[in-house]
């Protein structure tokens, strides 16, 4: 690696409490001036050093001096050069702030309700401008509408999307709108991931809340909320763009589970297999199960909430296509076209970086690295491996003192709210997530007492669920239906089932665009009845023959949803219709037939 | 106008003459109390002597149709026996008649006392404002927003200079509202600091909606759920209407001192904006832009038609011969054209103004989409209780051949017969969704006058009988887009009573947002099915149809009777539309 000669090591150099100084003296330019004289000089020769175009603006050596706060001395400031002028790239089309109104509420100190700010390099002016005007609306939206909380300001240029994660705790996706005319997007496919990413969080780590009880500096909270998020945006990452869901991603739905269907046969093996994970596995301790196989849910004993967080994780980490992480899943959760490059670690980048994902898991790691004590990194890319038993290990929560071992994950059930060990175990396409409570694992022994069981017991029967599922597996697009582009959502259950993202793709711009208007339309309409009588179910139709010939198509009944284009199709309504009807009756069991 | 012509931006080739008073005299004056003289290019119709903000009175006003007396859960009594008559107007007909059940001493609401904050709320809460005797204008004059009642309105429309200054408030004091228009402020150049500008902001099913116009700010707050296009575009006439009375030379002021207060430009015309607000839930015209006409003999308009032709000749520029909103005859000079939103504005500044009623006025007016930066003068004249003619010129000094030109078109139109036969079609009504032929075998019929008998029958049928036309036919409003004109059926049961047609109107209103989305749209055809309606939507280079059925309405002969509904527009087109006349398209 680099070193920067003489300035940068003064630079790193740099206290924390210095630091901090330079913060507090943000309101007050001239001070800010005399106070960083020197801090700029090395700079300003860094900046030539590293060859880099740097804004020599105050504010932005403040941002500088802020950052260091978090990296504690540890960063190499070249290298963090080097990001910035990598970052340049996007820093200004999408932007991610978590913040608390419930602090920082004098003048001076308002820099302390920023929990997370992405991108991390903006000036603590920008950063406080967007989170002021956020805290603006949603003050002045209450003046009105004091029961529901502001939902998304809509500029020319932005579009600010809201979702109150906790109370009085904010997240806001800032996308800038670009002059490609791809810029079309559904508020609620952003906010979905908002609320996937906060779900995630609270699954590792609790609440914000209790973690800003727990240490009310904040410090506990943002050095957990850091490295977290950063990873999981690594997910979001098409060479070395952020590449947010767009119009083209309206045949998805983010924070449902998709299900692989199964013969009676093959449930009934699956039925046996639960069974025995749930009961044999530590002595009289009731486990629960997630079985995957490839990205598709197979079973679950969680409820729907926790089953759509385990098998989110799953997907994105765990599952065979997740640990070959060279190919990026097909799943619906990731971009079909993201493809990550093998993973070079923190200090194995040398020039210029390629990856934009490698760069935010670098910042994550530099982020998690506060207070001296590594925090745990569940979302961190390439640190599960799976082991010649078939199990899956990771370092990522650290290993027990004293010895190699590692401590096995934890995350924390929203319905029965305790904590359970991950057990995962994996045979070929199989994925099985055994949920232990962490209360009955003592120590290290009852772990692989509990593993060596599991082997035991349950091999054999997974040896036949994987066989016989790899048997009718029709691979990657089994779920396509020919003719038709779709999307099948039970909101109740959390489960959506779609046409394959590849053939989503054939759509032309306009079906897809119509697609993403009326996507909106039903969001909003859904959020009218759940206001106007939540009691009552809600059934509306819409079909739209759009300009390009195509069928955009609609239909909300008794929770559930299906969303349709179908391009090659007659002109009246009635063959439109009749293939709604169809596809209800095949393919949906007739949720969305009329009778 | 003439003090800046380079500025003018040019629509026509209309040589605008230099009438003496220049853009800033003429703004100088819109404030005066007193008229500079009875047939001067007075800034307001004030024929009469009295500026408008002095002398209305709930007299006949009968657009009385409020946000609160149309509240979803208000079933009137009086709604139900509405049939036949006026079509969509009939809401705020029949709401007058609500209103003047009451007695009303006065022309302001704030004179009233106390409309304390908690019968305020009940108002908007469950439109209980039945009792509450309502005048046009502006009303709730006690409440800021500190109120509670005031914060609850269903629809706020707030007016303010760029430098937060209040112009306007569809409720409350703008006085007392300098602090909320502050922050409007605030947050419009807030964003707009950081380079951009905000359209809208979205908490449940509250929707702030801005519009920024140079130095003027319009903001929409609004629990209604109409689409942000619908709320844009309402916000944009309401600009047009404020141009409509100052033209937008007003702009200038602001160049020389942006605190500019704007408002006494404007004082005495609440009742024009309240109006025009409450157009916004009845008049399908503001979301169409499209005009619609009193169905009449093909004889009868066209005798309309040539009286007006020969005045346009004599340079007149417009000459619009209007029953309510309804269009009589309308005719242009050579190569001038007039929108559907200038028409449309026009007649509810006409129709929202009193003064107009009593006596022959002359007044400066604006068309924004013609030239929003020059007056042009409106003599306007009643011809008897519902028709008023407006002739329109470029010159302030026409009064006296205005007057010749109207009393020559009346002298012609009494006797020709127009004026009963527009009478007649007014109590008439227009079509009935029970009447739509079956077959094309009586597609020959035509609605007037042999239609008359017809249309007695049909009306004389018990109204709460009565269930809509075939396949459970409610609704439907056909737009010609070539004619920039559209028809729209009477209501029928079960949409009898204001607050079902309100809920129509706003169906087809996110319907039509819908169907022409900005991005992707036109869309070729629409079917929507909710607990409301079976609505359909057909667009095709030619027309425009929007059709509510009953929501257990069968899909294939929904559709039928959608061929049939435009097959019956087709057929009676001469009587239903004004031909020849497109005012676009000249």
């Amino acid at each position: 690696m680099r070193r920067g000669r003489g300035s940068p090591k003064t630079l790193n150099g740099v206290s924390r409490g210095l630091a901090r100084a330079l913060v507090a003296a943000a309101s007050r330019r001239q001070d800010q001036q005399k106070r960083l004289g020197g801090l700029i000089y090395n700079l300003q020769r860094t900046d030539l050093d590293a060859g880099c175009t740097v804004d020599q603006d105050v504010e932005w050596l403040l941002g500088i001096g802020v950052f260091l706060i978090w990296n504690h001395e540890k960063l190499d400031f070249l290298e963090f050069l080097q990001y910035l002028q990598f970052k340049t790239l996007d820093v200004h089309i999408f932007k991610i702030c978590i913040f608390d109104l419930r602090r920082g509420q004098h003048e001076g100190q308002e820099l302390d309700k920023i929990l997370f700010f992405f991108p991390m390099e903006a000036p603590f002016s920008a950063q406080l401008s967007v989170i002021g005007l956020c805290e603006g609306i949603i003050t002045f939206t209450r003046i009105f509408s004091p029961e529901a909380a502001c939902e998304v300001i809509e500029a020319e240029r932005h579009s600010y999307v809201f979702y109150e994660a906790e109370p009085d705790i904010w997240m806001v996706m800032v996308m800038e709108k670009s002059k490609d005319n791809e810029s079309f997007w559904r508020c609620d496919a952003l906010r979905r991931i908002l609320k996937e990413v906060h779900y995630l969080f609270m699954m590792f780590h609790g609440s914000l809340r209790s973690l800003l009880e727990k240490q009310p500096g904040g410090e506990l909270a943002r050095n957990r909320l850091y490295p977290f998020v950063l990873d999981y945006l690594t997910d979001f990452y098409v060479g070395k763009k952020l590449q947010m869901p767009s119009f083209r991603d309206s045949l998805r739905e983010r924070g449902t589970v998709q299900t692989l269907t199964v013969s009676r046969e093959v449930a009934i093996e699956v039925q046996s297999l639960i069974t025995m994970l749930g009961y044999s596995c530590i002595g009289n301790t009731t486990c629960k199960s997630v079985i995957l196989f490839h990205d598709l849910l197979v079973s679950t004993t969680l409820s729907p909430e926790d089953t759509t967080n385990i098998y989110t994780y799953a997907v994105l980490r765990l599952t065979p296509q997740a640990l070959s992480s060279s190919t990026n899943s097909w799943s619906y959760l990731l971009k079909g076209t993201s493809a990550t490059t093998v993973a070079v670690g923190f200090t194995a980048a040398t020039g210029p970086v390629s990856d934009g994902s490698q760069q935010l898991s670098r910042d994550a790691s530099s982020a998690g690295q506060g207070q001296g004590n590594n925090v745990p990194r569940p979302l961190q890319r390439e640190k599960w491996f799976k082991g010649k038993d078939g199990f899956l290990t990771t370092d990522i929560w650290g290993a027990e003192v004293g010895s190699l071992v590692p401590v096995l994950p934890t995350v924390w059930l929203r319905e029965t709210e305790e904590n359970m060990c991950l057990c995962i175990y994996q045979h070929k396409n199989l994925t099985v997530v055994i949920l232990i409570p962490a209360c009955s694992l003592i120590n290290e022994q009852g772990l692989s007492l509990a593993k060596q069981q599991l082997v035991e017991n349950a091999y054999p029967k997974i040896l036949n669920v994987e066989e016989k599922l790899s048997r009718g597996w029709g691979g990657e697009n089994s779920y396509h239906v020919s003719g038709y582009r779709y999307l099948v959502i039970d909101g109740d259950r959390h489960i959506s089932r779609a046409s394959p993202p590849g053939k989503v793709t054939t759509l032309a711009k306009d079906s897809l665009l119509t697609l993403n208007k009326l996507r909106e339309e039903v969001d909003l309409e859904k959020l009218r009845a759940q206001r106007t009588n939540p009691e009552h179910e809600n059934d509306f139709e819409v079909c739209i023959r759009a300009k390009n010939n195509a069928w955009v198509i609609a239909k909300v009944t008794r929770g559930k949803e299906l969303h349709m284009v179908l391009e090659k199709a007659n002109e009246t309504l009635l063959y439109a219709t009749e293939a709604v009807e169809k596809f209800s009756n095949r393919y949906c069991e007739g949720a969305f037939s009329s009778d | 106008m003439a003090s800046d012509p380079t500025s003018l931006p040019s629509p026509s080739d209309l040589s605008i003459p230099n009438p003496s008073p220049t853009e800033e005299e003429r703004l100088a004056t819109l404030n005066l109390e007193e008229p500079t003289g009875n047939h001067a290019p007075i800034p307001r119709p004030l024929s009469n002597g009295s500026s408008l903000s002095a002398d209305f009175d709930t007299g006949n006003e009968i657009e009385v149709a409020e946000e609160e007396l149309l509240g979803d859960s208000t079933d009137l009594a009086e709604g139900s026996s509405s049939h036949g008559g006026g079509g969509w107007r009939e809401i705020s007909e029949q709401d007058g008649e609500v209103a003047s059940c009451s007695p009303s001493s006065s022309g302001y609401a704030g004179e009233r006392g106390s409309s304390g904050a908690s019968s305020g709320i009940e108002e908007v809460d469950d439109g209980v404002a039945l009792q509450d005797d309502w005048v046009p204008g502006k009303r709730h004059l006690d409440e800021d927003d500190a109120s509670v009642s005031w914060r609850k309105r269903k629809k706020h429309f707030f007016i303010l200079s760029h430098s937060g200054k209040p112009i306007y408030s569809r409720y409350g004091d703008e006085h007392k509202l300098a602090g909320f228009s502050a922050t409007l402020q605030a947050i419009i150049s807030f964003v707009e600091n950081g380079g951009d500008r905000v359209k809208f902001v979205r908490a449940g099913k509250h929707q702030v909606v801005f519009l920024v116009k140079g130095p003027i700010y319009l903001v929409c707050i609004s629990c209604t759920e109409e689409p942000y296009e619908a709320l844009k575009g309402q916000l944009e006439l309401i600009y047009g209407q404020m141009l409509l009375i100052l033209t937008k030379s007003v702009n200038r002021c602001f160049e020389k001192n942006p605190k500019f207060d704007m408002s006494p430009l404007l004082g005495g015309t609440d009742v024009v904006f309240s109006s025009l607000i409450r157009a916004f839930s009845w008049n399908p015209a503001t979301f169409l832009h499209a005009y619609t006409c009193l169905p009449l003999a093909y004889s009868t308009r066209q005798a309309a038609g040539a009286i007006l032709q020969d005045v346009a000749d004599s340079g007149v520029l417009f000459a619009i011969l209007m029953c309510k909103h309804k269009v009589v005859s309308l005719v242009g000079a050579q190569k001038a054209s007039l929108h559907p939103d200038d028409m449309l504005l026009l007649a509810n500044f006409i129709l929202s103004s009193e003064s107009f009623r009593t006596s022959e006025s002359f007044s400066p007016i604006c068309l924004p989409k013609y030239n929003p930066m020059a007056f042009l003068y409106a003599y306007v004249h009643y011809l008897d209780e519902d028709t008023h003619l407006t002739l329109l010129t470029t010159s302030s000094d026409a009064f006296y051949h205005l007057k010749e030109c109207r009393l020559r078109i009346e002298a012609v139109l009494v006797k020709s017969n127009v004026l009963a036969e527009v009478q007649r079609s007014m109590l008439d009504g227009g079509l009935h969704v029970e009447d739509l032929p079956v077959d094309s075998s009586r597609r020959s019929r035509s609605i007037s006058p042999q239609m008359t008998q017809e249309n007695n029958i049909s009306g004389s049928r018990p109204p709460h009988m009565a269930l809509g036309g075939p396949a459970g036919l409610w609704h439907f409003i056909y737009r010609s887009i070539y004619l920039d004109q559209y028809v729209s059926s009477e209501f029928s049961s079960p949409i009898n009573n204001s607050a079902q047609q309100k809920r129509l109107y706003r169906a087809y209103q996110k319907l039509f947002a819908s169907m022409h989305d900005q991005g992707t749209g036109p869309h070729k055809t629409q079917y929507r099915r909710d607990r409301d309606y079976v609505l359909l939507c057909w667009i095709t280079q030619d027309f425009e149809l929007y059709a509510a059925f009953d929501p257990l309405a069968d899909k294939v002969s929904a559709i039928k009777t959608c061929n049939r509904v435009c097959q019956w527009v087709r057929d009676l087109e001469n009587e239903i539309f004004l031909l020849g006349a497109s005012p676009f398209s000249w």
